[in-house]
């Protein structure tokens, strides 16, 4: 005779994950080796420093492939945090160029050594309403981005316009490809994988701009070509 | 040669990973700053600051075993010592700093997010310090009480538009809440908020509503805020104290949760929620609330003895309605009884404490070996040093004695503690949980009053206020039968009222055994007990 299955008492449920638990620990876990590795590379470039163009280059490589890394992991789990949690956004005041600044100090190694001149132009007392934690976020990505694509220079500025605190980084590279132009683009959910460019942060900066509001105003990121360097412009608007 | 600027800088550096404290140590040295000291966990760190004064102290949050970078916080600023002041850097993985604002009640001066560049390191260093210094004639007048001066160099930062115009206006309203000028605290928030609705501008309006007595006002705002921002803790604490002045406890244990649901590691919050759910009755939530207090109390300067003796009477409560549920809490109070005299002083009060509160865990978990074993270790010590003993410790005693079925024994002790205390007002506040009717002054105003609102309800047919009126009550009464016939009279109420009577019925039973246990034939209220036992029968 058969067993009966139904008598079986055992608990067949597996506990459910916390995903969002799962996620920014392994995150956390993620950043931590990500600083050790950052570090031990800092010590390697001061103590072997580069013998020809090919070594610089290596180093290049290094620095930008582990500081993409690090901007990919902000925006994993701020998307997720948006999406899943509904983790709001947080504003409060800030002074811009600090919080340029910050993004600068934090990825100056890679521009360094690919030998990228970046430069900041922004009024020392200009005040911004912002989610500082993810616009933190957004700049980091796109400095990260640019300095794949640039040549020799970059320039972030920021002023305040009728549509309201305006971040803007120019390049001198390629520019953007025509179907990035399209502003529907980064509003899809699904990215798509052809191109190499990373549609993907721009689905973070887009979705960044558009949870600051004020008084019925959004956020808003455009891209265009008429970089004054010659290359691509793209252009955070926050109410 | 330009002077180092950052020559006599003190800082200290505190991570569990050599690595990393070695890393930032080169780091500081860099840019200038020689005296560094590192620590590995919260223990030494804290040794270290007893002895020295920091300017600045870079703290990651995750330090393993032990304290926490945020408890290590809490210790410094929660009691004023040598390094409450000190610059705190709280460094971390997490990007997002709401979620680690919410987790606690201190916040750090700054935040750093790992990976650390030794620019981004030097940069944000060089604008706290620079921060400090613009703003250290305000601090010096704050902590000299000059507060009309501090307001008037607040006024004069934002009048020129200076870089910290923003902190300043923050810190503004705050002074003009503390001093009590409320108005125009209202109105510097009134006109930040025509431009954009900042959640600590509305958060300073409530505030300034709360206190000119307007608390609906300030309860609007505090709601607002958290449709936005539902990491808020603040606002959900001020919304918490509103439900507490009005009286209505229930809504305040919903607020507490639901802050406790966002900051689960604030030990603060769930001493609260312990507190509260026990005064309205709901034994289940304030023992998991209290234990999770316990627990998080292992680290915690807020960690105190209340709470570990709390933990355990609501296991006993809890055990009396729902014995699977308490099973575990029972269990883990076991544990944490056994340890109070470790954790709080080997004193006599704590020993003979710790025996009573064991023996009645024992009972509640059925043992009564082990729970007469524990009563016997307990009296050894009454036996041998009355006097020392506090009046709380015989109060437990008589209530040990109680759980145990010794009620001649509780009757003799409570009659000793009414002669002796007569004309004590104070003691006998405390004594007045053990009696049928309350003997001091104060609590049988507070009857008469529970009795006066009860009824009151219970006549205007709202049986779930009556209901709730007098179970409160017995909380801090458990032997009035007055007031627990009352309970079950409005019981009988609501259920008239109920489609599905089941649960008020179980209700009503288990409150009429209780009183079966407590009284006797020659009790004046008896005929009325017989009275309601014969009404409960007809209905079941």
């Amino acid at each position: 005779m058969l067993l009966d299955r139904c008598g079986d008492t055992m608990n067949r449920e597996t506990p459910e994950i916390d995903f969002s638990f799962v996620l920014a620990s392994s995150v956390h876990d993620m950043k931590n080796s990500l600083g050790m590795l950052l570090n031990t590379l800092t010590d390697v470039m001061q103590k072997y420093p580069p013998s020809d163009a090919a070594h610089a280059k290596s180093y290049a490589v290094l620095e930008y492939e582990a500081a993409r890394v690090n901007s990919e992991l902000i925006q994993l789990l701020s998307l997720y945090r948006l999406d899943h949690d509904q983790i709001r956004v947080h504003i409060d005041e800030c002074i811009v160029v600090d919080l340029l600044n910050e993004q600068v100090a934090r990825n100056c190694e890679v521009f360094q050594t690919r030998d990228i001149q970046l430069s900041l132009v922004c009024d020392e007392s200009l005040i911004g309403y912002v989610d500082g934690d993810l616009v933190s976020g957004v700049i980091n990505n796109m400095l990260v981005n640019c300095a794949r694509y640039s040549r020799a220079a970059l320039i972030m500025s920021a002023e305040q316009t009728p549509d309201g605190l305006c971040i803007t980084i120019d390049d001198d590279g390629p520019g953007y490809p025509e179907d990035m132009l399209n502003a529907s683009t980064y509003a899809e959910s699904r990215s798509s994988f052809a191109g190499g460019r990373p549609h993907l942060g721009l689905l973070f900066a887009n979705k960044v701009a558009l949870m600051h509001e004020n008084k019925s105003k959004r956020g808003f990121i455009r891209l265009t070509n008429d970089s004054c360097l010659g290359g691509g412009r793209f252009r955070l608007y926050l109410p | 040669m330009p002077g180092n600027p950052y020559e006599k800088i003190q800082a200290l550096v505190i991570d569990d990973f050599e690595n990393f404290r070695n890393t930032v140590s080169k780091m500081l040295q860099i840019f200038g700053i020689r005296n560094v000291d590192s620590a590995a966990t919260g223990a030494e760190a804290l040794r270290y600051c007893a002895s020295k004064v920091y300017d600045v102290i870079l703290c990651d949050q995750n330090l393993g075993k032990g304290k926490s970078g945020q408890q290590i916080l809490e210790v410094l600023r929660h009691k004023p010592s040598l390094n409450s002041d000190s610059l705190f850097v709280l460094i971390s993985a997490e990007t997002n700093k709401s979620i680690i604002m919410a987790a606690y009640d201190y916040e750090p001066d700054a935040y750093l997010t790992k990976p650390i560049t030794s620019q981004a390191l030097e940069q944000r260093l060089q604008r706290l310090f620079a921060q400090r210094l613009a703003l250290m004639p305000i601090h010096k007048a704050m902590k000299e009480e000059k507060i009309d001066e501090a307001i008037a160099l607040c006024k004069k930062k934002i009048a020129d538009a200076d870089r910290f115009a923003g902190i300043c206006q923050k810190m503004l309203g705050r002074l003009l809440l503390d001093s009590g000028r409320y108005e125009e605290a209202e109105s510097i928030y009134r006109e930040l908020l025509e431009v954009r609705q900042l959640d600590w501008a509305m958060l300073g309006m409530a505030l300034a509503k709360k206190n000119q007595g307007d608390s609906l006002s300030a309860q609007h705002w505090l709601e607002e805020i958290l449709q936005l921002n539902p990491l808020c803790l603040k606002a959900y604490d001020t919304l918490a104290e509103i439900m507490r002045e009005r009286g209505d406890f229930q809504s305040q244990q919903k607020i507490i949760q639901q802050a406790v649901d966002v900051s689960p590691l604030s030990i603060l919050r769930q001493q609260i929620l312990g507190d509260i759910s026990l005064k309205n009755n709901d034994v289940l939530t304030a023992a998991s609330a209290y234990r999770k207090a316990v627990k998080i109390g292992e680290n915690s300067c807020f960690d105190n003895l209340d709470t570990h003796e709390n933990f355990a009477r609501a296991g006993v409560q809890l055990a009396k309605i729902d014995k699977v549920a308490a099973k575990p809490i029972l269990r883990d109070a076991l544990k944490v009884i056994a340890d109070i005299p470790v954790n709080f002083g080997k004193n006599n009060a704590n020993k003979v404490n710790s025996y009573l509160l064991e023996s009645q865990l024992h009972m509640a978990a059925s043992d009564e070996r082990r729970s007469l074993e524990a009563l016997g270790h307990a009296e050894k010590i009454i036996a041998t040093h009355p006097p020392d003993l506090p009046i709380e410790s015989k109060i437990e005693y008589v209530k040990t004695l109680r759980e145990v079925g010794h009620q001649l024994e509780a009757d003799n002790i409570i009659a000793e503690l009414l002669a002796e205390y007569a004309a004590d007002e104070q003691q006998l506040q405390k004594i007045d949980c053990l009696l049928d009717e309350p003997r001091s002054v104060k609590n049988k105003a507070v009857v008469a009053k529970v009795n006066k609102d009860g009824i009151a309800f219970y006549d205007a047919k709202d049986f779930v206020r009556a209901v709730e009126c007098f179970s409160n009550a017995l909380q801090d009464f458990p032997q009035h039968i007055g007031l627990r016939l009352n309970l079950v009279q409005a019981l009988i109420g609501l259920s008239k009222q109920q489609a599905d009577k089941t649960q008020s019925a179980i209700h009503i039973k288990n409150t009429l055994d209780t009183v079966r246990q407590m009284i006797t034939e020659r009790h004046p209220q008896f005929p009325r007990f017989r009275q309601l036992d014969d009404v409960l029968n007809a209905i079941s």
